[in-house]
């Protein structure tokens, strides 16, 4: 029993990082700009299929490969996805800046389309396999079998994640994005240049979100232009969780959702005795997000709700 | 000059149309996403022959047109394909839906235009809807879960099985008829699990699979969850045998998962191997010759419809839908799989099925039926 509860615990920590990579882009972006970018979920995976496409170009195939020149790739394609995140806030949600809430995210929603249009039509609308950035190596601690990736991606995601909180709350970059993000019109008055860390916040979502793209790619060994869509939606839910706009608020967020989720699957059909199948895990998790909803509306580590980010019903 | 032209328009009018009578096909299958691979191959296989066939002129002067059109494995697609072909008076049969979740959706359509169709779709329900323009070329699942059962009950001296599956019509649908089988022989079915057919993670599931400790495990499930699950499963040291339905015979089964974690694992399918017979060999060779890769799970069916197309063709009193359903119906078509009869509910008298597993990376055939 107490294997389980490690193994169970593995898993969910596993699941947890790499939502966390992800939610922690859609949580920026509605900091800074107050939106839902709905393409963030294409970001994930542009950045399995651009880590692909520099793997295949560098070494002109798939084989062995030494962890430097793995580190080469993961860091091109992360880059590169931030770059894209970057280009794609300057023609498809600069242009609406001023225009109502809706437009910028009807136009994400469109921009999300057409990347997963397009990947489908250059690399094929099938899944393909994806090799595995880590020795298939198993551990056994304290009962239960964890993998080299698993570890990988752990390790990656706390560092990642370590880093982006270093550079929000100790660098230049992070003051004028978190001074933008309290207050766009204050913060313009002040000399802050608001393009710039709009472009910032552009860039390191993606960044993150490409990561996380390239280590689930990597952990389930398969990547599919759809791919971002299913866990796009969770990450969201896990931001929304945690408060949307709050960083460390979208980590707790992914790894309380991931938790949810694994209890559900070993839980559920033991307590309702086999009439609720392990199919209804995300039914639970999301019953829970409306129960904590309910009961905090701006999540668990949202801020309350204050006279600048309020969404007013004329503004739709 | 302008006389000249106004000759040659109205010769052309006066020659009219050409006497050659041509019918149109409707065939339709998933040609894009995970399943693209079984309907592309499938419909090649229909194209091989029917190309052949129109080369020699036809069957009775008869040409063969093909409409060919994705239904994406997906039942909303697969409607709109349905109604198209039922609007066109061109199309007097259908060769259609490689998913029995499609076909379940499709069938009612096609019968309400007294179209006839040749389904894919192996759910056994759905010859037992009383659908009268529809026949099925191919074992349902009762064959195709019985000797899996069978074999892990014999061969493996399996005592308990795990059943797994995605709650679609297929998945639960062939998993249920295994649980069936392998109870009746004697077996145990230790739980059934079910998964949403989008989850990727199986790691939850398979740590509660781990404490069971079933000999074998029955996946009835599509692509690629087989292989992420095959993947999963040995990652997680999950020791007992795994058991996928026709799904998993593709090379992206063994791909996707990685050949050590496939090693051992059995897919149960309704093809013969490319060289079990001449008939079989000489199609795999003239396949590869034309598509320029090897022939898919299905090609050789798609083959064996044409051929029973072609045997309709010859029998047929007339070429309006109902005829040709007449004709279907009491088909005796030689094919390329052997002889082939429906009975009064459109299935196969006779349906062959066959057992793989996976050795180094490839497909070795194990058992036949």
């Amino acid at each position: 029993m107490f294997g389980i509860l490690i193994q169970q615990t593995f898993n969910a920590l596993t699941i947890g990082a790499i939502y966390a990579l992800i939610a922690l882009g859609y949580t920026m972006v509605y900091g800074v700009l107050r939106m839902i970018n709905f393409a963030h979920g294409e970001m994930f995976m542009l950045g399995a299929y651009g880590a692909f496409l520099v793997l295949t170009l560098l070494i002109g195939g798939i084989g062995g490969t030494g962890a430097f020149v793995l580190a080469i790739v993961f860091a091109l394609a992360v880059i590169g996805v931030g770059l894209v995140g970057v280009a794609i806030e300057r023609l498809a949600y600069k242009p609406l800046r001023n225009s109502n809430r809706l437009a910028p995210m009807l136009s994400s929603l469109g921009v999300s389309l057409s990347l997963v249009t397009g990947v489908q039509i250059m690399a094929g609308p099938q899944p393909i396999g994806f090799p595995n950035f880590f020795p298939d190596t198993r551990l056994q601690i304290l009962g239960g079998t964890v993998t080299l990736v698993q570890i990988g991606i752990l390790v990656a995601a706390f560092v990642l994640m370590a880093a982006l909180y270093l550079l929000v709350n100790r660098s230049r970059a992070g003051i004028i994005v978190r001074a933008v993000s309290e207050s766009r019109s204050t913060a313009q008055l002040l000399g802050i240049n608001v393009n710039l860390a709009i472009s910032l916040v552009f860039f390191f979502g993606p960044l993150l979100g490409a990561a996380g793209g390239i280590l689930y790619a990597s952990y389930y060994g398969i990547m599919s232009p759809t791919m971002g869509a299913v866990v796009g939606l969770k990450a969201f839910t896990a931001a929304i969780l945690g408060g949307i706009g709050s960083i460390p608020g979208a980590m707790l967020g992914s790894f309380i959702l991931a938790f949810v989720e694994v209890a559900g699957t070993a839980i559920l059909p033991i307590i309702s005795g086999g009439v609720l199948g392990t199919e209804y895990r995300d039914v639970l998790a999301f019953v829970i997000l409306i129960l904590v909803l309910l009961v905090r509306p701006a999540g668990i580590l949202g801020e309350p709700v204050s006279e600048e980010s309020m969404v007013y019903k004329r503004e739709f | 000059m302008k006389l000249v032209a106004a000759l040659t328009l109205s010769t052309a009018m006066l020659a009219g149309p050409v006497f050659a009578k041509d019918i149109t096909i409707g065939l339709s299958g998933p040609t894009t996403g995970a399943q693209a691979y079984f309907g592309t191959t499938w419909h090649n296989g229909f194209k091989l022959y029917i190309d052949k066939l129109n080369a020699a002129g036809g069957v009775n002067g008869v040409t063969v047109k093909i409409d060919q059109e994705d239904d994406q494995a997906d039942p909303r697609q697969g409607t709109l394909v349905a109604q198209k072909y039922c609007d066109n008076d061109d199309v007097v049969l259908g060769v259609v839906n490689f998913n029995s979740g499609v076909a379940q959706s499709t069938l009612p359509i096609y019968e309400d235009c007294s179209l006839p169709t040749m389904t894919f779709g192996s759910n056994p329900s759905l010859t037992q809807q009383g659908y009268k323009f529809m026949v099925r070329p191919v074992a349902n699942d009762f064959a195709g879960a019985l000797l899996p059962a069978e074999y892990a009950l014999q061969k493996l001296h399996a005592k308990s099985a795990l059943i797994v599956n995605d709650k679609q019509v297929f998945g639960q649908g062939i998993s249920e008829i295994f649980a069936k089988n392998f109870t009746a022989g004697g077996g145990k079915v230790l739980d059934t699990l079910s998964v949403a057919p989008t989850d990727v993670d199986f790691s939850a599931i398979l740590a509660q699979i781990k404490t069971k400790n079933p000999d074998v495990i029955y996946l009835g499930a599509v692509m690629p969850q087989l292989a992420l699950f095959a993947k999963q499963m040995h990652e997680q040291g999950v020791k007992a045998t795994l058991m996928v339905p026709d799904g998993g015979y593709t090379p992206d089964f063994i791909s996707q998962a990685g050949a050590a974690n496939v090693e051992g694992a059995t897919v149960a399918v309704q093809a013969p191997p490319l060289d079990a017979t001449p008939a079989i060999a000489d199609f795999a060779t003239q396949y590869k010759a034309k598509y320029g890769q090897d022939a898919g799970p299905y090609s050789i069916y798609g083959y064996a419809q044409a051929q029973i197309l072609e045997a309709v063709l010859k029998s047929t009193k007339g070429l309006t839908r109902e005829d040709m359903n007449d004709a279907l119906h009491n088909v005796k078509a030689d094919t390329a799989i052997g002889h082939l009869e429906f009975d009064d509910k459109g299935e196969l008298k006779v349906a062959p099925s066959y057992l793989y597993k996976v050795e180094n990376g490839k497909f070795v055939l194990i058992a036949t039926k």
